[in-house]
């Protein structure tokens, strides 16, 4: 165990070419008193002894979504998430990996493609109710992905790496649904200016993508603290009952 | 083995997914164009999505707003340097284009009396009306309704993970003209290039800062890559000398730097700057340009007076100790720029954030004012005074942070996000038009240049890594030509510019296909390489200090001088650098704004001389009456005009 309090020592999970490797990587810290945050930590790795080392970043602020890994086997947004000696960076568990700690964002977004039921009002001056606005608070982070086990349905209930053979093709959008394509559906019966029909054909996609699964699940968590349960996934079981 | 080269055909392909790109896409789309969007972050993931979410808004605050006040108000804000016809379209089509994001889900509230978009209360940024819109979620609201723009609608198909390399143009044809006949994507996710064949390109890839990382707020995808790609095409960049610095952005911790800790005038009343030994540097900071302020930061670090990380000391005790203003100052410091006071206090700890100790700051790059010439319809264009598309690119379109010549030395907060969904729109109807009525067989011969130079990088054999020459790059740019310039500097960048392209040969490619970082990073720092130069050759032709950077080695550029562009271009391996004359805004408009400056730090120093416990008096009112009924500060906006009040250039 490392005993240096100028360094941290940190388990970088990478994958490269599909083959994966622990790489053990000291992080010297700027300050005795620095708490890095895991970008960090992988920015330093890639300017010193990993320099082809893969992983997203954007804004570095929680905003952008993009940064998502798993910090000892739990997700969590790089940029703002501290690590201590010993813990172990890799890619989330929950989409298939690319290389390092790159996943496969694409078949989350992609289920929703031509899903047409916002803005049929024509006046645009109306109001938005509170809770269409906490749900906009959503970064796309894909955190919500873990332990949902109607995300899990694309992967034979299973994690990605434990299917790498039989991975269904992002570049179709996944079949089955997670939280985050469950907020955008009860985002859009939010909207004032979403229709009757426009409703019935957000419930209908909630059904379609799996919404049954969501009848005997603990229920989801978010990365950034909306409240899915009640202002996502109530909701849509309530509207949804009688074709459940 | 080598990659798979994939060939599609669309009608129009948009490059980049933000506010831009996205607005672009959909309009195309519209038009019934079958279109291609593509974006190296994953959908939506943009500037557009971290910023503050404030966009102007024309009569959204009063009913005054006539289309040639706001236009005025941008042009005399860029220091003239903007194109009257682009301020003229951007004035006249602000509010239809905002309604686009509305149409895809953004939700503002409402003036029930006037029913309309509900502006902020107070005239912002150096704004001469209020116009500015705020959003619940910031730019959050912006990202989602841009990514709702392009999800739903089934025939606009879109690649994230996908990286725009180079546009294929044609130059064959006898009047020797540039046509563009498609591009080169590197699809990281199947690990394939595509060879796209395209009439029509909308350039929506967004700025340049991540030159100068970790100095900048903005996404790390800012690699230039918009201004790199356009000029291997040939096309003219304009004003790419315009850098928007914010001053007092943080220097550490790592994970913090760069983020906005505050603008000029949240300093306040009694706010200075010191140097490391605890030296005023400069006073007045509230009336104080960003470049002014930059200048004497940067100044304090080459005399090796500098702070620890580089900067100086943002020194705001003054206003904090006064027994009666200053619970006052803190609550206007906490309101009116909160998501930056926000980032000072976690990064700078608990008795920063009581402003009992000086916060640690450094200039960042914000926002490139120049870009891609264009016209109003966004579409590329050369030659002479406006530019004529005659002498552009047929074909070449840009839209966002990616084209100039609109807002010239300065923007005006909250212009961007209006600027992405007007020019959006307008580039995405054109192109599509474009290319419906040019429908033409394209031979797959010109594109083997493009495709053998890509794809005989992978596996290329060397001992360095991008990495390594990119952190090299962008300390360098900092140094050179970043918020302090000088003609010495500029010239030591072009000789490293020159000495880091020849290694390029030398970096080492594994020779997978899959998410190749080696590969990106090449292809990125190539872009940024392409972009320190367009800096440089275009800071070079601007020898004086007007806008946000500051020339140490040559005099202030007047408001009453003669305003000039700079223009820049490639021909095979030269480069071409010129100077466009602009139009002057009447000289009775100038010179009213400059009374009105000299007035207000007359009485900067009148307040600064009082007596404590008067100026303390003095204080408590000014802040009462700034603060308005509810006790609560104006917001101002990271980059606007009252964020630094020495800027207002609006009469
Ligand atoms: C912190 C912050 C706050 C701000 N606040 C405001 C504000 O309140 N109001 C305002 O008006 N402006 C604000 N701005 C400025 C504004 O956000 C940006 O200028 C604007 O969003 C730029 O939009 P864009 O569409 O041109 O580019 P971006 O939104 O940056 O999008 C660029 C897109 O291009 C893609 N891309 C880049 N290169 C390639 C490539 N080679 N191949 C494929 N895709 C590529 C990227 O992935 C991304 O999707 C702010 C900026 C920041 C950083
Ligand atoms: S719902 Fe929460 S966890 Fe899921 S993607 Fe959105 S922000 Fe991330
Ligand atoms: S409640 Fe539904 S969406 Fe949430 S984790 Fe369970 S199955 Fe997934
Ligand atoms: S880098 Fe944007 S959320 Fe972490």
């Amino acid at each position: 165990m490392n005993k240096n309090i100028h360094s941290i020592e940190v388990n970088i999970v990478t994958v490269r070419d599909g083959e994966e490797k622990v790489v053990t990587y000291t992080y010297n810290k700027r300050e005795e008193k620095e708490k890095p945050m895991a970008l960090d930590v992988l920015m330093q790795a890639q300017s010193s002894v990993i320099p082809d080392l893969a992983f997203r970043f954007g804004c570095r602020a929680r905003n952008c979504g993009v940064c998502t890994i798993d910090i000892n086997d739990r997700p969590r947004v790089a940029c703002r998430a501290r690590v201590k000696n010993g813990d172990k960076l890799s890619a989330i568990a929950t989409l298939p990996v690319l290389s390092d700690l790159v996943v496969r964002r694409d078949g989350i977004a992609r289920q929703m493609r031509g899903l047409k039921t916002s803005a049929q009002g024509n006046d645009l001056n109306v109001e938005a109710p509170e809770v269409y606005h906490d749900l906009t608070a959503c970064i796309e982070c894909y955190a919500c992905l873990d332990k949902c086990p109607m995300h899990s349905r694309n992967f034979e209930d299973k994690l990605p790496g434990e299917v790498k053979d039989s991975l269904p093709n992002a570049s179709e959008g996944y079949i089955h649904g997670n939280p985050f394509s469950l907020l955008k559906l009860e985002r859009l019966r939010n909207d004032p200016l979403t229709s009757e029909q426009g409703k019935n054909i957000a419930i209908k996609k909630a059904i379609d993508l799996g919404l049954d699964a969501c009848l005997d699940c603990p229920g989801c968590k978010c990365g950034v603290g909306i409240d899915l349960k009640n202002k996502v996934i109530k909701p849509l079981l309530e509207a949804a009952k009688n074709n459940l | 083995m080598s990659i798979e080269i994939k060939w599609v055909s669309y009608d129009v392909v948009v490059v980049g997914s933000g506010g831009a790109g996205a607005q672009a896409a959909s309009a195309a789309s519209e038009q019934g164009a079958r279109v291609l969007l593509v974006s190296k972050d994953p959908l939506g993931a943009s500037d557009t999505k971290i910023s503050e979410g404030l966009a102007t808004v024309r009569e959204s605050g009063s009913d005054d707003d006539i289309e040639e006040v706001l236009s005025e108000n941008v042009k005399l804000a860029g220091g003239d340097l903007p194109i009257k016809k682009l301020t003229d379209t951007f004035s006249k089509y602000s509010k239809e284009a905002y309604d686009k994001y509305r149409e895809n889900g953004l939700r503002p509230s409402i003036n029930k009396a006037k029913n309309r978009p509900q502006s902020l209360p107070l005239a912002m940024g150096g704004h001469n009306r209020n116009r500015s819109v705020g959003h619940e979620n910031h730019g959050v609201a912006f990202g989602h309704a841009n990514w709702d723009a392009i999800i739903k609608e089934k025939n606009i198909d879109y690649l994230e993970d996908a990286w725009f390399l180079d546009l294929v143009v044609d130059k064959s044809s006898e009047d020797s003209k540039s046509i563009i006949v498609g591009g080169l994507v590197y699809d990281a996710s199947k690990g394939v290039i595509l060879a796209i064949k395209t009439p029509s390109v909308i350039i929506a890839a967004g700025g340049l800062s991540t030159l100068f990382f970790p100095k900048t707020d903005t996404m790390r995808g800012n690699t230039g890559d918009s201004y790199a790609v356009a000029l291997r095409a040939g096309a003219d960049l304009v004003d790419m000398e315009q850098l928007q610095f914010l001053p007092f952005c943080l220097a550490s911790p790592p994970s913090y730097e760069g983020l906005l800790a505050g603008e000029p005038s949240t300093a306040s009343y009694l706010g200075v700057l010191r140097d490391k030994n605890g030296k005023i540097i400069l006073n007045g900071v509230h009336l104080r340009t960003r470049a002014a302020c930059s200048e004497a930061i940067m100044r304090a670090v080459e005399d090796g007076r500098g702070s620890p990380n580089g900067g100086a000391f943002l020194d705001m005790t003054a206003n904090k100790e006064l027994p009666k203003s200053g619970p006052y100052f803190m609550k206007y410091l906490q309101d009116s720029l909160p998501t930056a006071y926000i980032n000072a206090r976690q990064a700078l700890g608990k008795e920063a954030a009581k402003v009992e100790t000086a916060w640690e700051v450094r200039p960042g790059a914000h926002y490139m004012m120049g870009g891609i010439r264009v016209n109003d319809e966004g579409q590329s264009v050369g030659g002479e005074h406006e530019g004529s598309v005659k002498y552009g690119i047929t074909g070449l379109y840009a839209a966002g942070q990616a084209m100039g010549g609109l807002f010239g030395a300065n923007r005006l907060g909250s212009t961007s996000l209006t600027e992405l969904a007007v020019f959006g729109n307008r580039s995405g109807i054109a192109a599509a038009k474009h290319a419906l009525n040019n429908k033409f067989k394209v031979s797959q011969v010109i594109f083997d240049k493009y495709i053998n130079e890509y794809s005989k990088l992978f596996g290329q054999k060397g001992t360095i890594s991008s990495n390594s020459l990119r952190e090299l790059l962008q300390k360098e740019s900092w140094k050179n030509i970043g918020p302090v310039r000088t003609a010495e500097g500029i010239e030591k960048m072009e000789i490293l510019i020159k000495d880091i392209k020849s290694k390029l040969t030398n970096i080492s490619i594994p020779n997978y296909f899959l998410w190749n970082q080696s590969f990106l990073d090449y292809v990125e720092l190539k872009n940024m390489l392409f972009s320190a130069q367009l800096i440089g050759l275009a800071a070079k032709e601007r020898n004086g200090s007007i806008g946000g950077h500051v020339r140490l080695d040559a005099k202030n550029i007047s408001i009453f001088s003669k305003p000039y562009s700079t223009v820049v271009n490639k021909n095979n391996n030269s480069y071409l650098v010129k100077k466009l004359n602009r139009t002057r805004t009447p000289l009775k408009n100038l010179i009213y704004y400059k009374i009105l400056e000299k007035k207000r730090l007359f009485e900067a120093r009148i307040l600064s001389v009082l007596p404590r416990s008067m100026k303390d008096k003095k204080l408590e009112k000014k802040y009462k009456d700034i603060m308005s009924a509810n006790g609560k500060a104006p917001e101002i906006m990271p980059g606007g005009t009252d964020g630094a009040i020495g800027e207002t250039t609006s009469p």
